[in-house]
């Protein structure tokens, strides 16, 4: 259609994609449209935001500029076009019926952290929502974690069966009020309400008089589960030593750092360093959980982080935890309500089931999760501030904000891997990576996993069209994938491990396309080689669409199955049992039965491993570190403490590296284990050996970028985790080297179905 | 046997020798088979036993031979009444190894009270087998209350194993590659025949299955009956029982003892209401002492066997695939 010269005003179509929904969209373009004096309206539709309006062609332009240069604070437009439509002649400006037609395509609005407004509300005594547990607006509240189906309404969210209350309406439907179009609004007139149990039988309480309650309990050293916005969080007085130990013996947790809340920044820093990447992390909408330097001197702590100089912390994120946390007034834990290597709970029913062991008090509410989702975890490196998801799950889940692989458009489903397992979709139009979804040897995960990905394919309305595994067989993921594919009778493709992991941090840089080759750096604990063996410590060189593993650290002994990465010890015997005076270090960790026997098997052992993350748990061994750990990462954990600990009492330019040899391109840990031993004999520190452990690593791919001549590098898998390892590499290499790290996503497992995702674009092309 | 264990011996004269040992009225008869009455609903089974080593701290591929076709007809809730028998040698092995063996199947017929009834014997040349394969086959007449199918079980039907399980296995693995133990764990195998006349005697039709879990362990069978029955099967780790050495020797391979194979050790699958007075009366019978309610049947999670560990979290006890791969990562 031309554009009509004699008619000033003309009919124009703006389409918006995005996170557009839930975020205050309509209401803010009604305001906009008000201003402009147009008439027309704004729907949501499921592929985002359309208005329609009668402007004429100079004031539509510069509506359109103003509004994407206004949009909400959590809004983020992936998309827009604005078009000339045929003539239509409107009353007013309003907001219309959704629009249920069409396909969905749109990004999910993950949950948001109570705004500022709302916080003031809940502490203004004459408010009518003061200490309301449930408080949200527009710009905040529970939003992924409740929705049932698109478009975005009251209706298609879990906050379907709570009618509002005159007042909340009015507010609804005033274009002035914040919440206007707050499809989460209750106030205490049409409460979300909250149930509380303690030794299992219902406590009866006013609605008011709960947190006050809960507090008296938690200061008399109790543990509630209380049910948050991705699902129970347990909670106690971090202060008190005998509720974490309590804690830990009913979590069956013996050293595993729990989380902490604290009610606000100022009493964070009183205990923590605080750098203005973390308090901007710390106090952004997904108010995830943020991994901190403890201040020098304070052992406050000490239990709740055994052994470690960093804690997890996060500052309240909804108005129940804002409340609970301000009367408490001090940190409190707040670790997920599950039993350990279970997921974490969410239905109210299964909280009084299986939390009535661990915690005194359960506090239920009748606004239903539909997504569960544990808190992410982020961290920082300390020189060169590089970001790290540890946990990637509420507040950033599941929207992948990269587009679209340039591939056919079909629906592809990744499984991803088993023990960080999340699932990853190629819809015709967008991105999704789930949200962490636990550790799939357990029963419940898997049935969590399942269930997840059925709420994802009614909630998108989406059909795989094929599927992606990864080539460990005995994953659930694979199996629930090959099982999916011969159900709807569509393709699989099995894609391995680190070439996935690799993949996922070539994407996430915009590097699929490059004509340069790339060397990526892929260590992590376990992935199913090629050749049958275990791989994990590998050097891979990328080069138009083509993976090839170049290098890896040389093969030893994969004994015992799961046994080996729970006993560091038993790292330790296979990389160093062959070497001259290692016995006397190493003997000591074992029963004399064990030794022998160890060493028998040792030697009749087919399977073979390249893995650092063993290599990790080997060396925190020999330095007696620790020989069995409690839970996963622990030994390199440890490991990396140390290291960073002697850094920071040894201000100097740390240059010490044990020399390694690479022989046919595997690179010989021999060498660097007897230097180790060397080191022990001469009585060097424990720290000492564990910063030079680190940099004989970043030595090793300085040396193997060098030989082969690669600019670019991508790192990927669990192990760069480490901040020490990071920070260290972009010192040394950075010079030299363009680098790449992952952005969105976790290094480790949780980036595999992201990486099939990409892997499959590259062989699909 | 063979060369250089006391001369040359032909088949032939292997065989009077264990004719007479073995000796019964069928056997004597000396015929190309046994011929013997028998009259209602029957149970045939058959087994090879190819066991190394040969012979393990509490028994030998003797006994075992005689108890496992015993132990599978009684599986069926048949009374095992004849056994054929059938050994390949390799040539090489010695006679006094070989009369210890037929020692013990003598005596483990008599324990079972059993009949070996006919039975045969070949050599072969050195490397073409390993010292000595057994094959026994068993013919008995099933119990007459006695309903024993895979299509009896019920949602709510109890588990009960009836004696500590992962022994056997263990003890063969103790000796195999010359992995000793703390202290010598003996193999359990054992006839029991008797056992289970007694409780089909008391519980007749409420005994809705019974299993030897021998290869794969007790995870395995679950599976199996999971699968073909298509329900789900819960199991308590709490429940079940291990002895203690048994329980340490597996932690210290890094072995799961669900997997490990079991000999004098049987699953029932009854009927919920009778469970207690079940394992009331086997704990009194012989080898089962140790018994224990391990699970139940459930209609959730169909084809699957659930393990609620310790700590009360649940996790798949899958049908062991291949080798153990790690998975952690
Ligand atoms: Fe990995
Ligand atoms: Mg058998
Ligand atoms: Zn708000
Ligand atoms: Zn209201």
């Amino acid at each position: 259609m031309e554009i009509d010269t004699y008619i000033a005003e003309q009919t124009f179509q703006i389409h918006l994609e995005g996170i557009v929904q839930g975020v205050g969209f309509r209401p803010f373009v009604y305001q906009l449209a008000r201003e402009f004096g147009f008439q027309g309206w704004v729907n949501n539709t499921k592929k985002g935001v359309q208005i329609c309006v009668n402007a004429d062609a100079e004031s539509i332009q510069d509506f359109y500029e103003t509004l994407l240069k206004n949009i909400p604070k959590n809004a983020f437009v992936t998309a827009s076009s604005v078009e000339l439509v045929e003539r239509e002649v409107f009353q007013d400006f309003e907001i219309k019926q959704s629009a249920h037609e069409g396909k969905t395509n749109i990004l999910l609005t993950p949950d948001l952290a109570i705004c500022q407004d709302c916080r003031s509300e809940i502490h203004l005594m004459t408010d009518k929502r003061a200490n309301y547990a449930f408080t949200t607006c527009s710009h905040c509240g529970p939003r992924y974690s409740i929705i049932q189906a698109l478009p975005y309404d009251r209706q298609s969210t879990s906050m379907g069966t709570f009618e509002m209350c005159p007042n909340c309406k009015k507010e609804y439907q005033n274009p002035s009020n914040r919440r206007f179009f707050a499809q989460t609004n209750t106030c205490p007139d049409c409460a979300v309400e909250m149930r509380v149990f303690e030794n299992n039988s219902a406590i009866t309480l006013a609605q008011n008089e709960i947190i006050p309650w809960l507090v008296e309990r938690i200061n008399a050293g109790k543990i509630i589960a209380i049910k948050g916005i991705g699902g129970y969080l347990l909670m106690g007085d971090a202060n008190n030593l005998k509720v974490v130990e309590k804690l830990r013996v009913r979590k069956f947790r013996p050293s595993k750092p729990f989380a902490l809340m604290f009610p606000t920044i100022d009493e964070l820093e009183k205990v923590a360093e605080i750098q203005e990447d973390e308090q901007a992390l710390l106090t952004s909408s997904a108010a995830p959980i943020v991994l901190l330097k403890l201040k020098k001197g304070n052992d406050s702590f000490e239990a709740i982080a055994p052994n470690l100089k960093h804690i997890g912390v996060m500052l309240p994120y909804s108005p129940l935890f804002e409340i609970l946390s301000q009367q408490f007034g001090k940190a409190l834990i707040a670790t997920s309500g599950n039993i350990s290597h279970s997921p974490i709970v969410f239905k109210d029913q299964k909280a009084l089931e299986d939390l009535a062991e661990i915690a005194d008090i359960i506090v239920t509410n009748n606004r239903e999760i539909l997504v569960p989702q544990d808190d992410s975890v982020i961290r920082f490196t300390k020189n060169n501030r590089q970001k790290i998801i540890h946990r990637r799950a509420r507040g950033f889940a599941p929207n992948y904000f990269y587009g679209s692989f340039n591939t056919h458009k079909i629906n592809t489903l990744a499984m991803g891997a088993s023990l960080k397992s999340t699932f990853a979709w190629q819809t015709e139009q967008n991105l999704y990576v789930s949200q962490y979804l636990g550790d799939l040897e357990s029963f419940d995960t898997q049935n969590n996993f399942q269930q997840c990905l059925e709420h994802f394919e009614k909630v998108l309305e989406v059909q795989p069209q094929i599927v992606l595994i990864d080539q460990h067989q005995a994953y659930f993921s694979s199996i629930l994938g090959l099982q999916m594919a011969q159900e709807k009778s569509i393709p699989v493709v099995i894609i391995q491990h680190h070439k996935a992991h690799f993949a996922a941090v070539l994407a996430e840089n915009n590097l699929l396309d490059t004509t340069e080759k790339v060397l990526g750096i892929i260590w992590d604990g376990t992935g199913f080689g090629e050749d049958g063996n275990i791989w994990g410590g590998e050097f891979m060189f990328y080069h138009a669409g083509n993976f090839e593993r170049q290098a890896h650290f040389a093969y030893f002994e994969a004994i015992l199955g799961d046994k080996m990465p729970r006993e560091p010890r038993i790292s330790a015997l296979s990389l160093s049992h062959t070497l001259p005076e290692v016995e006397q270090y190493l003997k000591p960790k074992f029963t004399e039965k064990e030794y022998e026997l160890y060493k028998k098997i040792l030697k009749q052992n087919q399977l073979k491993t390249s893995s650092i993350g063993r290599l990790f748990d080997g060396v925190a061994s020999i330095l007696s570190i620790i020989d069995k750990v409690s839970y996963e990462g622990e030994a390199a954990i440890l490991l990396e403490e140390m290291a960073l600990d002697y850094l920071e009492n040894h201000d100097f330019d740390f240059k010490e590296f044990y020399s390694v040899k690479i022989i046919q391109n595997q690179v010989q840990t021999t060498d660097l284990l007897q230097g180790i031993i060397e080191d022990i004999k001469a009585k060097k520190s424990v720290g000492f050996i564990a910063v030079k452990f680190h940099f004989s690593l970043v030595k090793i791919i300085k040396n193997i970028a060098t030989q082969s001549k690669i600019q670019h590098l991508a790192f990927s898998g669990g192990v760069f985790q480490n901040a020490l390892l990071v920070d260290m590499i972009i010192d040394h290499c950075a010079e030299k080297f363009k680098l790449h790290f992952h952005q969105q996503l976790s290094p480790n497992d949780e980036c595999i179905s992201f990486g099939q995702l990409a892997y499959f674009s590259l062989i699909n092309n | 046997l063979g060369h250089g264990s006391g001369g040359i011996l032909t088949n032939k004269l292997l065989e009077s020798g264990v004719f007479k040992l073995l000796s019964n009225d069928l056997l004597d008869e000396k015929h190309d088979g046994a011929v013997f009455n028998a009259s209602g609903k029957m149970a045939f089974s058959t087994d090879s036993y190819v066991i190394s080593p040969i012979f393990f701290p509490g028994g030998n591929i003797g006994e075992l031979a005689v108890n496992g076709t015993v132990n599978d007809l009684s599986m069926c809730g048949a009374i095992p009444a004849y056994l054929s028998l059938s050994f390949i040698i390799e040539e090489g092995l010695s006679m006094k190894d070989f009369w210890q063996i037929l020692v013990s199947i003598k005596f483990a017929c008599e324990r079972a009270g059993v009949q070996i009834v006919t039975g045969d014997t070949k050599v072969v040349e050195k490397g073409k087998g390993d010292k000595i394969f057994i094959n026994t086959s068993g013919i008995g007449t099933v119990h007459p209350k006695a309903e024993i199918h895979i299509k009896r079980l019920e949602v709510g039907d109890k588990i009960i194993v009836s004696g500590n399980i992962a022994t056997h296995g263990m003890a063969i693995m103790s000796v195999r590659e010359g992995l000793e133990f703390e202290s010598t764990i003996l193999s359990d195998t054992c006839p029991l025949n008797h056992t289970i006349k007694s409780l089909l005697d008391e519980f007749g039709t409420d005994i809705h299955l019974l299993r030897d879990p021998t290869r794969g362990g007790v995870a395995t069978v679950l599976n199996e009956i999971a699968r073909d029955s298509k329900t789900g099967i819960n199991i308590h780790q709490k429940a079940i029982p291990v002895i203690e050495e048994v329980a340490s020797a597996c932690e210290l391979l890094g072995l799961d003892p669900l997997y490990v194979a079991n000999e004098g050790v049987f699953l029932a699958i009854v009927k919920a209401d009778i469970a207690d007075s079940f394992l009331h009366s086997l704990k009194k019978l012989d080898f089962g002492k140790d018994a224990a309610i391990i699970g139940e049947v459930v209609a959730e999670h169909q084809g699957q066997v659930i393990l609620t560990s310790k700590i009360g979290g649940k996790r798949v006890v899958n049908m062991l695939v291949g080798e153990q791969l790690p998975r952690i990562c």
